[in-house]
């Protein structure tokens, strides 16, 4: 069985936004609604500035607030790949999973009231498809694959540099992996 | 540092929030109602049952807890965004899951309270109750008032801490991951409950007796408040940011700042005005004079708890995980 993860690159992206459109065209996000976004960072005073580039997604993590918080069961980790998805049908639209994602990964779909998220576009990775963020990726920032296969993208990618999580203290364990641009704060 | 986002969700911004004042309602009445019930638990049990003799709080106080919970229940759920999907809190049990909790609880609490109201109806007010099998239900629950005041009593207790373990069990949220809120909105919980049961008893000896009660409530929660905001500071970074819109009189921040100042003017002043009517003779009826007073700081009381539970809901979503 597999075990999905995503390793965002930071060194390649180009900011590009590639991915937010994709992922709201494949996935029919409402207007002014976003699965994934792209956080510039400029840091410094001028002329001595840096900028990061950085995606943030639903982290899918090992330990997920947000499905334990859920209290008719809707969200959920799914034990085949590790996929935390949400069964629609069974949403009320408290916003415990929202409010409990220290990511702010998660959203109340205007349109349908569910509280919608990354998926890793469990419908096209049915299909032997990548998620359609990566697919999009010019850069080849974002990498996905499967963590227990030594020889996918994401386990050549986190052995050829030193990776990060986002909110490490936070006790999530995410599955989506940061290679920094900069190793170490100026 | 300058910051863009490009595809951030309204929910991430920190002036969209993610509860409004449906939730803090919640909070507030589910709190009242179970601080109620413990109120009313106590006027019936205690002394051996002689504090109630001749007084109506006995029973009015009873039939107000499930409608004031039915109130606030009906703001819980005019939050939910798919409310047709309300079944499935009860075909699910998520003991993780404080929201879980609360749905099973406030569906014991109900009955519970249901069945507490109708025990201690008198007889002589039993016509109230339209239909012939409520009147004989009545009439054989008051058998078993005792065991029925004592689960009254611990349901009671269950809902007010769970009001506090809702939002403290957010990881994401450093205001609301406190272990001390809990407590803190058990201890509002049962003095607001007092403070109503003052302003609905009738006789001097038990609204003296509820005061004497909320004085020590009321003071519970003075030390409870400034010990969570000393957690809060001491702690991580993020829960220290996570207290500043209290004490930031910036124009952003200036609802909970006031709120703030209004708290620390409210609690002591009611406190004041409660410790001066138990040391007043009160031999006979109790004055005009008297019974404002009274009523005056019981509603300090209930609006420091709902201040409490609006500013928190609020202030609890600005704070981040960092």
């Amino acid at each position: 069985m597999p075990k999905y993860a995503m390793v965002i690159d930071q060194r390649r992206c180009v900011a590009c936004m590639a991915c937010v459109i994709a992922c709201k065209n494949e996935n029919e996000v409402p207007p002014e609604q976003y699965r994934t976004r792209v956080l510039e960072m400029v840091e410094g005073e001028f002329p001595l500035l840096r900028m990061e580039l950085r995606s943030e997604l639903c982290n899918h993590c090992d330990n997920p607030p947000c499905v334990y918080n859920c209290p008719t069961g809707a969200s959920y980790k799914r034990t085949a790949d590790g996929i935390v998805l949400l069964r629609k049908n069974r949403c009320v639209g408290c916003k415990a999973c929202v409010a409990a994602c220290p990511y702010d990964a998660r959203y109340i779909n205007h349109e349908k009231g569910f509280a919608d998220k990354c998926t890793f576009c469990d419908h096209r990775l049915k299909e032997g498809k990548e998620p359609a963020c990566v697919a999009t990726c010019i850069g080849k920032s974002r990498i996905f694959g499967d963590l227990d296969d030594p020889k996918s993208p994401v386990r050549i990618a986190l052995r050829s540099a030193d990776s990060t999580v986002l909110l490490e203290g936070a006790g999530t364990r995410p599955r989506v992996y940061y290679i920094k641009k900069f190793s170490k704060p100026e | 540092m300058e910051l863009t986002v490009t595809g951030i969700n309204a929910l991430t911004s920190p002036h969209l929030h993610i509860w409004d004042w449906r939730v803090s309602l919640y909070l507030f009445l589910g709190g009242l109602s179970a601080g109620l019930a413990v109120m009313a638990t106590v006027l019936h049990l205690r002394k051996g049952g002689a504090l109630v003799k001749g007084e109506p709080a006995g029973y009015i106080a009873p039939i107000l807890v499930p409608v004031i919970l039915g109130i606030g229940m009906l703001f819980i759920f005019l939050d939910l965004e798919r409310k047709l999907n309300v079944y499935w809190l009860y075909l699910t049990v998520n003991p993780l899951s404080p929201m879980s909790w609360g749905s099973w609880g406030l569906l014991l609490f109900f009955p519970v309270s249901g069945l507490f109201a109708l025990a201690t109806l008198p007889d002589d007010l039993h016509h109230w109750l339209m239909l012939e099998p409520l009147k004989k239900l009545a009439g054989r629950l008051k058998e078993y008032l005792f065991p029925l005041a004592i689960i009254n009593f611990g349901v009671g207790i269950f809902i007010g801490i769970y009001t506090g373990v809702l939002l403290s069990s957010f990881v994401a949220r450093p205001l609301w991951n406190s272990a001390i809120l809990p407590v803190l909105f058990l201890t509002s919980a049962l003095s607001v409950g007092a403070a109503l049961m003052i302003m609905i008893a009738r006789t001097n000896k038990v609204k003296l007796w509820f005061t004497k009660m909320d004085i020590w409530l009321i003071f519970a929660e003075m030390v409870q408040l400034p010990l969570f905001f000393y957690g809060q500071y001491t702690s991580s970074g993020a829960h220290r940011e996570s207290i500043m819109p209290f004490f930031t009189l910036s124009h952003e921040y200036f609802f909970y700042s006031i709120s703030m100042l209004v708290l620390f003017v409210i609690f002591p002043i009611a406190l004041v005005m409660k410790m001066l009517e138990i040391k007043e003779e009160h031999d006979g009826n109790l004055t005009p004079l008297a019974l404002v007073k009274m009523n005056l700081s019981a509603i300090m009381v209930l609006l420091g708890g709902l201040i409490i539970r609006l500013t928190f809901v609020y202030a609890g979503q600005l704070s981040k995980f960092t």
